[in-house]
């Protein structure tokens, strides 16, 4: 990482080079994606999902799309990539403000189950009408069976694992 | 094999004798030339595996059924909650199919190799569209009959050419639908759920004439047997039966020879045509003798359709004998009946005014240790109408397991029905093994078994399980059969909470068991539950004066003055508003108590309350407060206006 090159081009006037630079400051070398910064007050509330950044996958924490599509020889890796966008999308849509994990993809033959916790912010009966209506949709959609495998809890906070 | 050769081996390296050797060597060669017979192939489905696998797992009573989500919160406790959540789900479902029809252009994506139809829109066609015979096919097909009369509709407008064939399926469905749309098959709860409206309502005519079906059959040149069948068929189910014997009698006169079908319908509906007993069943055997007579092999459909009107024919004992009859003929042309032809035996034997009959026990052996599938519409009458029998008519908890075991034997329990059958089905269950059973054995093997996930007591049925506690005395199950009952929302039945509280309060604990203990809580949960329950609740249950009387007594069995004083105040301030007052022996029990607190005050008031309801005893009782308390001034002179001189 840390090499300049410098990309001189034969035969071409050597005064216009084309240089590549990158940048040396150890800052630049920090991973920040999936990472959450201490708040001041100390207060911003994480799962535990959240608490535990990316290299702890398959350590302390697990996969949130489960499939076969990028193993080798696996088929539709981009497309399994895209409706996995967009089911998290329709279902944190649909579930508005219910959904306190992260949306979870696992697709096993043709069936797909997404699976997650939610708070108990609404009835039970409107619960089924959303699992009925999304289920059916999203398998219109994907073409594929489709089951949800939901887990309530009373409190958002119940997910809370710490605050930083 | 590898072992013992290397065994072999082993023993040869040690230079043994030969003679052992070569026995050695006979015993496994022996083994050896044994033949291996290779098994024929067995050939398998696509979904065998499955099937085998699925046949290794039983309903678990411990969970509920498992449409439900497996979430605490999730899972319905009460038969409404069942009912509210499955039928929510599939309301949502069809949220779902609402929006892929409104939007079908954006759900013509083809996702899955092969495309699956089901997951596609359904198809709309209106004037512009260019429509063929073959849509109209499609359509019939799918069983989708507004949307094939329409097609129809267009098709005529254009004036194309409908073969005969497309036109016979045509008829076909709306004979079979009576021109109107059916509940999709899809819709599993909405079919379960629904209430089988009871039988005698649905037997009047509902077929709608001069409908798209008449029009196509006029439309019809000349018309085939297969058509006057569908026509017959299609006015026999809906109960125009006098056009349907007319367009009999007209096929007879052309000499069509008609479908078995056909003639069983015009056999369902003997009822509806003739008058008196002797004229039915000369039709029946008419209709019989016609198509033995047209060469039609009758089927499973024609023999329960001759029992079904054989079953409400009347005619007493005739009856029976024909209905034997009947069933001895087409076991002779090797039709065997289906459960449903057996219930049709059940009811014409077993009337609910009649000598009791014992036809289930001759019935029983047939059936036993067989899986059945269903045949016919009415084989999911068997088990209910079974169980009610052994009930209700025979009381025999023998018989009542061998067909409870029937029911769960293989795929059976596929014949039950649907939930409304269901639910009379486990309440007769319940109440035939309740009233045979020890007390204990019942709660143990059966109510704790089936209660809650497989079936909710109604209340008709708790009120029974409650006259059982108090008839064993069995007064431990009260707290459980109580948190259940709040659970089914049974609280406000006036009878249970009524039963409740006399079970309480005439089977007093002994003093040491913490049964007072819980007494207690039941009684003080009960009074705050209907209290809690807010007052424009419509049908609000108010607790009677010696309701609440009876709670003070539990009370104050475990000593909880405190409360009891709560019952007391209530019971003081809303003189007026409740209804009776107390025993006497709560309102002694109370001012003792007060005595006992030292509360001269409250032991007045009550002893007011007691003069107020006109009780003699409350002299008795003021002499009582007199002599076990210090009493100041004021309250000696209340008590002298209440009892008079106390000296």
């Amino acid at each position: 990482m840390n090499i300049i090159r410098k990309v001189t081009l034969e035969g071409v006037n050597t005064r216009s080079s084309i240089t590549r630079t990158i940048h040396l400051y150890a800052p630049c070398c920090k991973n920040q994606a999936g990472r959450y910064r201490i708040t001041p007050r100390k207060d911003l509330p994480l799962t535990y999902e959240m608490a535990n950044p990316p290299h702890q996958i398959a350590h302390r924490k697990a996969w949130n799309s489960w499939n076969t599509s990028n193993i080798d020889g696996g088929i539709r890796p981009a497309q399994t990539a895209i409706e996995d966008v967009f089911i998290r999308k329709f279902v944190t849509g649909t579930w508005h403000n219910l959904f306190v994990s992260e949306v979870i993809i696992k697709r096993q033959h043709n069936i797909i189950r997404i699976a997650g916790i939610i708070r108990r912010g609404i009835g039970a009966r409107k619960m089924y009408f959303l699992i009925g209506y999304t289920e059916e949709l999203l398998s219109f959609w994907l073409q594929c069976p489709i089951k949800l495998e939901l887990q309530t809890v009373a409190d958002k906070r119940d997910v809370v694992f710490k605050y930083i | 094999m590898l072992n013992s050769q290397l065994f072999l081996k082993r023993y040869n390296s040690l230079h043994i004798t030969p003679k052992i050797n070569s026995f050695i060597q006979r015993l496994f060669s022996a083994e050896a030339e044994e033949k291996i017979e290779i098994p024929k192939r067995i050939h398998r489905g696509p979904t065998d595996i499955l099937r085998a696998l699925e046949a290794t797992i039983s309903r678990d009573p411990t969970a509920a059924h498992y449409k439900y989500h497996d979430d605490p919160y999730l899972i319905p406790m009460s038969n409404m909650g069942k009912r509210t959540f499955a039928m929510a789900q599939e309301s949502g479902r069809k949220a779902a199919h609402w929006i892929r029809k409104e939007h079908a252009d954006l759900f013509n994506h083809r996702e899955a190799d092969p495309v699956i139809k089901a997951f596609l829109p359904v198809v709309s066609f209106n004037e512009q569209s260019d429509i063929t015979e073959d849509n109209l096919k499609q359509v019939i097909d799918d069983v989708l009959v507004s949307e094939a009369q329409l097609a129809y509709k267009l098709l005529k407008d254009k004036g194309v050419d409908i073969s005969e064939e497309t036109r016979q399926a045509l008829l076909e469905l709306l004979c079979y639908t009576n021109d109107t749309d059916i509940l999709s098959e899809e819709f599993i709860e909405e079919r379960w759920f629904r209430q089988t409206t009871k039988s005698k309502e649905k037997q009047r005519k509902i077929w709608k004439d001069n409908s798209l079906a008449e029009e196509i059959f006029i439309s019809i040149e000349n018309p085939t047997a297969e058509t006057y069948s569908a026509m017959i068929q299609g006015m026999c189910k809906y109960f125009q039966v006098d056009k349907a014997w007319h367009l009999y009698e007209e096929s007879q006169e052309k000499g069509l020879i008609l479908t078995s079908d056909a003639y069983s319908s015009l056999l369902r509906v003997v009822n509806f045509l003739k008058e008196s007993f002797e004229m039915k069943w000369a039709l029946t055997e008419e209709l019989l003798q016609k198509m033995n007579e047209a060469k039609v092999k009758p089927n499973l459909t024609t023999l329960n359709s001759a029992l079904h009107s054989v079953s409400t024919m009347g005619g007493g004992k005739n009856q029976k004998d024909l209905a034997l009859k009947v069933l001895k003929e087409f076991k002779g042309l090797g039709i065997e009946p289906s459960l449903g032809s057996w219930y049709y035996i059940l009811i014409t034997f077993c009337k609910e005014r009649g000598p009791i009959s014992t036809v289930l026990h001759d019935i029983m052996p047939e059936i036993e240790n067989k899986e059945h599938h269903c045949l016919d519409l009415s084989d999911t009458y068997f088990f209910v109408t079974a169980m009610d029998i052994c009930r209700s008519q025979l009381n025999d908890v023998e018989l009542g397991r061998r067909v409870h075991k029937l029911l769960h034997f293989g795929n059976n329990y596929n014949l039950i029905g649907d939930s409304y059958k269901e639910s009379i089905y486990y309440r007769h269950y319940f109440g035939l093994m309740m009233n045979n059973m020890p007390f204990e054995e019942f709660m143990q093997n059966i109510y704790n078994m089936l209660v809650p996930n497989i079936y909710v007591p109604e209340p008709g049925v708790m009120a029974e399980v409650l006259k059982q506690v108090d008839l064993n005395g069995s007064v431990e199950y009260v707290a459980q059969l109580w948190s259940d009952m709040i659970i089914f929302d049974h609280i406000n039945r006036e009878n249970l909470i009524e039963s409740i509280l006399n079970i309480l309060d005439s089977n007093k604990p002994e003093a040491e068991s913490n049964l007072i203990e819980v007494f207690s809580c039941i009684a003080w949960d009960l009074f705050k539950r209907l209290e809690d329950e807010g007052d424009n609740r419509f049908n609000k249950l108010r607790l009677t004066g010696d309701q609440l009387g009876k709670v003070m007594i539990l009370l104050l069995w475990n000593k909880d003055f405190q409360k009891a004083c709560l019952i007391f105040d209530k019971l003081d301030q809303e003189q007026h508003t409740i209804v009776g007052v107390p025993k006497i022996e709560a309102l002694s029990m109370f001012i003792d108590s007060c005595i006992e607190n030292k509360m001269p005050s409250r032991a007045i008031a009550c002893l007011q309350y007691c003069s107020d309801s006109g009780f003699p005893e409350v002299e008795e009782l003021g002499v009582k407060i007199h002599k076990s308390l210090t009493l100041d001034e004021n309250n000696l002179a209340k008590l002298t206006k209440i009892a008079g001189n106390l000296s």
